[in-house]
């Protein structure tokens, strides 16, 4: 198990979640778009706020795989299986927690089930497991994390 | 001052209901300061309070005097508080009702306070609070006793605290109790909810001093509106209703905030309006920029555009406030309905439907925007390009109209011409540089559209007509006059409004059609075509009537300034969903395009 292989697979498995979301968008299975989501926390520009979401998700994605490699060096064990058993439950707490709960309360342009009528956010809320950018965004963001999971695995044993 | 009773049905009339809210879901109140709708925890959540649906199990909150009593109500100036004011022979009493605003702080997730204040002599109210979750079909089991009550369902539960009462207690499935109020004397009760998570209590204290707030927020956020001119008051109690009907987690607009008001007294046609139509985005856009309301055009238009990107370029007819485009229309069989009219829907599948009209009020809404000043992103203008590019493959296809009717689908002229507004509004946006330059190829069927129409849809007598094929009037064709179809000097347009005037209108109150639409039943004369016709004798030049007609529809409205969908000219009732955003929209919009109008040398 190495640490290079686990930073190297968060990368690639960082580019592959991307892409599985962005594709998911582009034949209109979901309304989740993750840079846009992070980089509006910093911006109000979508150009800039997608450039900025992008390498705040690679930043997050590196973060994640050294989580990942916490938990391969403290069992003892890390593969692929191992790590997409690893990536499902990382996809449920992205979808349950980080960004159903989490994100909305620290974005600043993001709803919440709690905003009234003295706001006016620009973004609506993911809602649980992400359900309302469209009822397959939460497959999506499984597969997503799944292959994520896997890619740091396979990578961090070597392949 | 009014003597109402409520009739021998249980039913109070559409126009007796005032409407308070919080930017996530509202209430409606009774004249007799009786709470029959409340949806918890959003809009479109199943009904708590639903007395309005079925008088017998529907659920409701009563705060009603015990002796007969006369009554006046208003909203407090600039405000979304209610104040109810209460004369009986043994004295007065006001109520004052919000439903709260606390921002991120600590507080109930949804509250409604009721302050009572004795004004003279002494008088007695009576308490019934019976909450009965999931549209009335489960009786709520309550706990508590003394001044606080938790009713619960799954992962729902309403608290009700009470301050003031002479008496409280559980009886049947629910809560009653007098509150004997006497001059200088405040009681107060609190309706606090919570979905999936703890309840939050608070005092007396706090929940009064909330109400306080609220109402503060209210008049701050009225103030910020820039109109002034004809009509003011008008104007500006139907942005504070829009701003009720604003989900605020998204800053999408549900079209009403009721489900089911039938537009015939026992009719069949009852619809689900807790959703956010396309089809007012042109409107929603042009009323809150006209109001100066930039961050709600902000909101609302990021909200759409975000929304519709699932089906993109294909649009939806509706979405939920949450922007999820599934929303199946299924029967409440447990309800008896709205004065015995059913069914009662929940849902809409009107969603199903191809209505092409929504394609020219999303781009003109994106037009609206870019001419306001605001920009769009790049991922926006590419959207907006790729759906002007859909309407070119699609124009010529027939669909369900704005009117969203049931027969088959057919040519429908106001969906061309809407067609062509896609287009031409798109051509605009490119010409600006704010979207892709594909406009030969919009500009080419934009005149490929107008041909159709003016060579097929048109009639010497009538104007425009519904359809190639239904040589009638047709309300929705107004919307030429208000979309730039042509100069408001254009003969032709000049006709059309004549044509619906004479063959629509029932004094000032116009229908939106006579002729066929697939459903059983009739209905009301169509608010929103009402002020449409304001807005388009206004635009093509004829102020004094379009001033005198807004005069007798502004008088229309109920004792708190209030529309709803339609109205019967025979006896005023008011029918169909309420408050209704369409209306105050066209409202708003007719008012500021008159003002527009009498300013024009």
């Amino acid at each position: 198990m190495t640490l290079w292989g686990a930073l190297a697979g968060g990368l690639v498995g960082t580019v592959l979640l991307s892409t599985t979301v962005r594709l998911a968008q582009e034949i209109g299975v979901t309304r989740m778009d993750i840079p846009l989501l992070l980089g509006t926390a910093f911006t109000e520009n979508r150009s800039r706020a997608n450039l900025i979401g992008y390498g705040v998700h690679f930043v997050n994605g590196l973060v994640f795989s050294l989580v990942y490699a916490g938990v391969f060096e403290a069992t003892g064990r890390a593969g692929w299986l191992f790590g997409a058993g690893l990536g499902l439950v990382h996809g449920l707490f992205a979808g349950g927690v980080l960004v159903n709960v989490l994100l909305p309360a620290l974005h600043p342009r993001m709803g919440t089930s709690w905003t009234d009528a003295s706001a006016t956010p620009l973004l609506e809320p993911p809602g649980f497991l992400l359900l309302n950018y469209g009822r397959h965004t939460v497959l999506v963001t499984l597969l997503g994390h799944v292959a994520y999971g896997t890619i740091v695995g396979a990578f961090a044993a070597g392949l | 001052m009014m003597l109402r009773v409520r009739e021998a049905d249980g039913y109070a009339p559409i126009r007796d209901y005032a409407i308070v809210g919080d930017g996530r879901t509202a209430a409606l109140i009774g004249l007799d300061g009786s709470v029959d709708w409340l949806c918890l925890p959003d809009f479109d959540s199943p009904s708590v309070l639903g007395r309005l649906l079925d008088a017998g199990k529907g659920g409701r909150l009563e705060l009603t005097p015990v002796e007969p009593f006369q009554v006046t109500r208003r909203y407090r100036s600039g405000s979304n508080v209610l104040e109810t004011t209460f004369e009986t022979t043994s004295g007065s009493a006001r109520v004052s009702d919000a439903m709260t605003l606390l921002g991120t702080r600590l507080g109930p997730a949804r509250e409604l306070v009721r302050r009572v204040e004795g004004l003279s002599g002494t008088v007695r109210v009576r308490v019934v609070f019976e909450p009965r979750f999931d549209y009335g079909r489960r009786a709520a089991r309550i706990a508590g006793g003394g001044s606080r009550f938790v009713a619960s369902h799954r992962a729902d539960a309403v608290s009700l605290s009470v301050w003031g009462a002479a008496r409280t207690e559980v009886e049947n499935g629910r809560v009653v109790g007098e509150l004997v109020v006497a001059a200088g004397e405040t009681a107060a009760l609190s309706i606090g909810a919570a979905h999936a998570e703890p309840l939050v209590f608070s005092g007396r204290d706090e929940a009064l001093d909330r109400l306080e707030e609220t109402d503060r927020f209210w008049r701050e956020w009225s103030a910020r509106g820039t109109y002034e001119g004809p009509w003011q008051k008008a104007v500006v109690r139907s942005a504070l209703t829009l701003k009720l009907l604003v989900y605020a987690p998204s800053g999408a607009i549900v079209a009403a905030p009721t489900s089911s008001l039938p537009e015939e007294i026992g009719g069949t046609r009852n619809w689900d309006y807790r959703y956010a139509w396309v089809r007012d985005a042109c409107w929603t856009t042009a009323a809150l920029l006209r109001l100066g309301y930039h961050d709600e055009v902000d909101a609302f238009f990021w909200w759409l555009m975000h929304t519709t990107r699932l089906t993109q370029p294909r649009l939806g007819v509706l979405y939920r406030v949450n922007g999820d485009p599934n929303v199946s229309e299924v029967t409440l069989d447990q309800l008896s309905g709205y004065r015995a009219s059913k069914p009662v829907r929940i849902g809409n599948d009107a969603r199903n439907q191809l209505q092409l009209d929504v394609y020219g009020s999303l781009l003109h809404a994106v037009w609206l925007y870019v001419d306001a000043g605001h920009a769009v992103s790049r991922d926006t203008a590419k959207e907006a390009a790729k759906i002007a590019d859909w309407v070119v493959e699609n124009w010529q296809r027939a669909d369900a109209g704005i009117w969203e009717t049931r027969s088959p689908p057919t040519h429908y002229t106001q969906s061309k011409a809407m067609c062509w507004v896609a287009l031409d509004r798109a051509c605009a946006l490119a010409d600006r540089g704010a979207i892709p330059d594909r406009s030969a190829r919009w500009r080419t069927a934009a005149n490929e559209i107008r041909s159709f129409v003016e060579e097929r849809a048109f009639d010497e007598e009538l104007g425009y007509v519904r359809a190639p094929a239904l040589r009638e009037s047709d309300a929705s064709l107004l919307t030429l006059a208000l979309l730039d179809w042509s100069s408001g000097a254009d003969p032709r347009l000049i006709t059309t409004v004549d044509g619906v005037r004479r063959q629509l209108a029932r004094g000032p109150l116009v229908d939106r059609y006579r002729g066929q639409d697939g459903l059983e039943g009739d209905e009301g004369a169509f608010l929103t075509c009402s002020f449409w016709l304001v807005d388009a004798l206004a635009r093509t030049g004829r102020h004094g009537e379009a001033a005198e007609l807004m005069d007798e529809l502004v008088s229309l409205a109920n004792d708190v300034g209030l529309y709803s969908e339609e109205l019967d000219p025979a006896s005023g009732a008011f029918l169909g969903n309420f408050p209704q955003a369409l209306s105050h929209l066209a409202l708003v919009n007719a008012a500021v395009s008159l003002a527009a109008s009498e300013s024009r040398p």
